[in-house]
């Protein structure tokens, strides 16, 4: 009979980290969430839902929401899908495959302090790289099209601190930096496809490139994307780090950009307003975990399981 | 502290080793890239005046922010260091929350404190509730900076800068006729909210008075008007202050209006242009009545009990802000000691050599206090003031009474209430 | 199981025609993945061109990528008093120089590698068994344990820093190595992938190995263990690029002692603010903390894809 004890030496040790570690500060987090703590004072003050009132209703936090949605909704299928892209394409050469993967996947290694400060100065207004290219255009045919017209004649966009194009910029950034993450989670489940359902298919009449990523590949990358998809929300829904680079303080023009994780920081560690921090941290992860298990819903149901 | 009091007791222990006994003292200061050569250039002065003190440094901080907010944290782990460093604004927090001690005792026992050049004005930067809680280290003011290539397209030689606002306007129109872009770049976003105090106190006005905001006042509204018509009359952009700077420094910008601190800086990686550095425009031709005082002040923080780690860590707050301590300020970095001596004395050939650095130091007798917001959501309502102010240049404010109407609502609604 | 080595075997790539060396459509991926590659690369690019120039010609972006290579003047030379002849220097040395001894970047190099690797084993430790059980153990409570596995999945440690950094400081940890490495060793995104990896080890290895005498906790390391190098090498790059770049949690818990930053944190040795960055030496330093890295992808990598491989997609 399997140790019937055993599983508790295995377990325990993990479950007590994850009490100690995970969730017992998010337990402190939530008992600070009712209080008007601030760091350095002795003492705190119950002050009920008042935290989480100021939340549902200050525009600041719309704007938090506004910019959280913005960045999930445009970074996650984005790196899902070049993710995908690249690990399809890769994974057909016959050379080189391995450069393109490391180049690839150099985004992810890199130190973000130092990626964040080339980044502001190639998207700098005047001087950056980014504009520098597009002005050589002006002049050109390229200057039928409004947008670029418009441009040549003031500026280009501000790019980082433009209101209407900062989170836009983030996301890029976001994207850059994350899809080769995913282009390797899903270049292993390309390697465990077995070629007997190539065959077959084959077999079976489907001879374009199509038609056997539709009925070979996709499916049989199914639990490759759950895993991926999952991992890629949560990852995108606690974005901070490139923010915090980018616009240490006020998180971004007109708070544009300024995500949950962004907010929790700036109150609970930037301002010291513990109590507050701590109840976006609470309304955060309640957030979260509604849309991860909606999204494992609706994709597993699909999701094709050997 | 612990460690602190067993590394002495190992070092009494230690007995015929040492020759004798050193007193260390544990010291933070911001801004490695900037300040690490001050202290360098500190420290071997200090030991040779007090070889039985030693000076622990720690690790930098990397802003005014990041140094407060670590020894709040600090305080609550009671791991605080001796001495540290703190932005002029930021030391009302610690004052009130109990961490700074008061100098009052270490001042009271020293013979002549004025004559080494500590002036009332200097002391009153780390004055709180009548008491000296810090010793400014280094000390900064806005200044204007000036591409005297790109000002001579509209006529303008270093004789007839710009002296109040509307004359700084008025160059911004000139300058476009004359073709440049980028007339101006104005610091309201520089950290604090600094330029918001500088407008209110060329008006002779504390920004916060007790804990009243007073942008309500008439001069509040004059400060927010003012801005207004720089931003709309210069048409200028939205660059985050980095970019501004790199700007300047690359010659695209004619005027720009910031801190006499990035002058060293601009010096060193600016492009094929004549830089000179002018006094802060005024709301009159009088020019600014005063003017906040931005960099560092020396605190102490310490925990320790021992009569004798106070008074060595009392001799390195004295040391570095005045004589040559406080000279070697002015040596290695943008900012000038306040220390009325080592401006005076000690450093009148400095000046001579490096006019662009000089500027700021006539405008001394200007200096006022940098304040911090009372209470408890003091960098909340700092960062709604840099909105508001974000929203003036990005055209979202237009009607500047509205504005001031709502933000010193809002303002005064996080401040505490009472006196 | 015996389908999976195969999967190197780029014939059967799903998407290709003909194998024809250089066949347009071959052509046309290259001509593709390079676009990308430029796209990929630029930041790198200027990361490194950064590093060989000096801080005018950053200033300014002139320069092609090398630089001029002009000597200039070294401003904090001279600030120590020395005549400005003394202190022309060359960007390329100034700045790889300066990089190792303004901060004590070996060490924190060091520190570097001392807390991940530290990370990763006691991750493992902790993480494999509990991963062993939720695939292959059937108790009470298992779906409720997986459960809380994945919510702690969402939990992003700035949420927690400051109570995490509180209960440190009160049992006096904080400015140790304990501090920096504590915290991550419970890692639920390994529990996870080595369970999804786990359960496709075929029930008969682990019986067979019962009936052997084996006691579970054997079997856990003499024969999951050997069968999950794959799946632990894909947990060792995530978990040793996470951690050696983690630039937050350090800078929150260590304030006291220089000698214990870790790679990123000597980066903002360069940070100056309002004076302006010292950017050659922080371009410099970055491209020397991402060297390691990259290094142990290229040796890890073929080992990693076949890691993902086998923990289960599937």
């Amino acid at each position: 009979m399997p140790g019937s004890r055993a599983y508790l030496w295995f377990i325990g040790p993990a479950l007590i980290l994850m009490f100690l570690i995970l969730l017992l500060p998010i337990g402190i987090a939530g008992a600070l969430s009712v209080t008007d703590y601030s760091l350095g004072n002795t003492s705190a003050n119950f002050v009920g839902a008042e935290n989480y009132e100021r939340i549902f209703t200050r525009t600041t936090y719309e704007k938090m929401f506004g910019a959280t949605f913005r960045y999930v909704f445009v970074v996650v299928p984005l790196t899902v899908f070049l993710g995908l892209g690249a690990a399809l394409l890769i994974h057909s050469l016959t050379r080189f495959g391995d450069l393109y993967k490391t180049i690839y996947f150099l985004p992810v290694m890199a130190a973000l302090i130092a990626m964040a400060i080339v980044w502001e100065f190639a998207f700098h207004p005047t001087i950056g790289i980014i504009n520098a290219t597009l002005e050589r255009g002006c002049g050109t045919w390229l200057e039928a099209w409004n947008w670029y017209a418009a441009g040549c004649e003031r500026t280009f966009p501000l790019w980082l601190t433009d209101r209407d194009y900062a989170i836009w910029t983030v996301a890029f950034i976001g994207v850059w930096q994350g899809f080769g993450f995913n282009m390797v989670l899903y270049l292993a489940g390309l390697t465990s496809i077995p070629r007997s359902l190539y065959d077959a298919a084959g077999m079976d009449g489907a001879q374009s490139g199509w038609d056997r990523f539709r009925l070979v590949t996709w499916p049989m990358l199914g639990p490759t994307t759950v895993f991926v998809v999952t991992i890629s929300f949560i990852r995108s829904f606690q974005v901070f780090d490139t923010v915090e680079a980018f616009y240490p303080q006020g998180g971004g023009p007109s708070k544009s950009v300024y995500v949950m994780m962004f907010a929790i920081y700036e109150k609970a560690i930037q301002q010291n307003l513990m109590g507050i921090g701590a109840a976006i941290t609470v309304v955060f992860l309640g957030f979260v975990m509604f849309l991860t298990i909606l999204q494992r819903w609706l994709v597993e149901r699909r999701t094709h399981y050997v | 502290m612990k460690k602190l009091t067993t590394a002495m007791a190992l070092a009494l222990l230690a007995g015929p080793a040492l020759a004798e006994d050193k007193i260390v003292i544990e010291f933070a200061y911001p801004y490695s890239h900037l300040f690490d050569v001050t202290y360098e250039k500190i420290l071997p002065k200090f030991y040779e005046a007090h070889p039985n003190i030693e000076v622990k440094m720690r690790a930098t901080y990397e802003s005014y922010e990041d140094g407060t907010n670590t020894i709040l944290r600090e305080a609550v782990a009671g791991t605080l260091p001796d001495v540290t460093m703190q932005g002029l604004n930021r030391q009302a927090i610690l004052v009130e929350k109990g961490i700074a001690k008061s100098l009052e005792p270490f001042i009271a026992e020293e013979a002549d404190f004025a004559k080494d050049g500590y002036h009332k004005a200097m002391l009153d930067l780390g004055t709180f509730d009548g008491d000296v809680h810090g010793l400014p280290f280094s000390i900064s003011l806005p200044v204007g900076y000036y591409n005297m290539e790109t000002m001579a397209k509209a006529g303008y030689t270093t004789e007839n800068l710009p002296t109040t606002w509307e004359d700084v306007i008025q160059a911004c129109v000139e300058l476009k006729e004359a073709g440049v872009d980028n007339p101006v770049f104005w610091g309201w976003n520089i950290t604090g909210n600094w330029f918001l105090q500088a407008l209110m106190w060329s008006q002779d006005k504390p920004t916060v008075m007790g804990t009243d905001f007073t942008l309500d006042e008439p001069e509040g509204l004059t400060a927010l008007n003012t801005m207004h018509d720089i931003f709309r009359g210069c048409d200028m952009q939205n660059l985050e202050w980095k970019a501004a700077l790199a700007s300047f420094a690359a010659g695209d910008v004619g005027m720009m209006f910031w801190s006499t601190s990035a002058v060293g800086a601009v010096e060193r990686s600016m492009g094929d242009f004549t830089l000179v550095t002018n006094e802060f425009p005024g709301l009159t031709n009088n020019g600014p009545m005063g003017l906040p005082a931005g960099g560092n002040s020396a605190m102490l923080v310490s925990t320790s009990e021992d009569p004798a780690e106070l008074d060595a860590a009392w001799k390195w707050l004295k040391f570095i802000t005045s004589g040559e301590g406080a000279a070697d300020v002015a040596r290695t970095t943008g900012y000038m000691p306040p220390n009325q001596a080592a401006n005076e004395i000690i450093l009148a050939d400095f000046y001579a050599e490096n006019p662009t650095k000089a500027t700021a130091v006539r405008q001394l007798p200007l200096l006022r206090e940098w304040q911090a917001y009372p209470g408890d959501n003091g960098l909340a309502a700092t960062q709604v003031i840099y909105d508001a102010l974000e929203g003036i240049v990005t055209g979202e404010f237009d009607d500047m009474e509205e504005l001031q109407q709502e933000l010193s609502e809002e303002v005064q609604d996080l401040l505490p209430t009472g006196s | 199981m015996s389908d999976l080595t195969r999967s190197t075997d780029r014939s059967y790539a799903p998407t290709d025609g003909l194998v024809l060396r250089f066949s347009t459509r071959e052509a046309m991926k290259h001509a593709v993945l390079i676009l990308g590659a430029m796209v990929v690369l630029l930041p790198f690019y200027v990361m490194v061109s950064y590093s060989l120039k000096a801080p005018a010609e950053i200033m300014q972006q002139t320069g092609g990528f090398l630089g001029s290579q002009e000597p200039f003047r070294d401003d904090f030379c001279i600030k120590l008093g020395n005549a400005v002849e003394d202190c022309m220097v060359n960007p390329i040395v100034y700045n790889y120089t300066t990089a190792f001894e303004k901060a004590p970047l070996v060490r924190y190099l060091l520190n570097g590698v001392i807390v991940t690797v530290s990370i990763f084993l006691i991750q493992v430790i902790v993480a494999l068994p509990c991963a062993y059980a939720l695939a292959k153990l059937k108790f009470w409570g298992r779906e409720a344990v997986f459960g809380l596995v994945l919510f702690c999945l969402l939990i992003p440690v700035h949420a927690i820093a400051l109570p995490l950094y509180i209960m440190l400081a009160k049992l006096g940890l904080t400015n140790s190595y304990a501090a920096l490495i504590i915290p991550w060793t419970i890692s639920v995104f390994g529990i996870f992938l080595m369970r999804q990896f786990f359960m496709t080890v075929p029930d008969d290895l682990i019986d067979a190995a019962r009936m052997d005498g084996m006691s579970e906790y054997s079997i856990v390391w003499n024969v999951m263990l050997p069968t999950a190098i794959p799946a632990l090498m894909a947990f060792g790059i995530f978990s040793v690029v996470a951690h050696w770049n983690d630039y937050f949690w350090p800078r929150i818990v260590i304030t006291g002692n220089r000698d214990l930053f870790t790679p990123p944190l000597g980066l903002r040795e360069f940070k100056g603010d309002a004076d302006g960055d010292n950017f050659g030496p922080m371009m410099a330093t970055a491209c020397i903390i991402v060297t390691p890295l990259i290094v142990a992808f290229l040796l890890a990598q073929r080992r990693f894809i076949e890691g993902i491989t086998l923990s289960g997609m599937k």
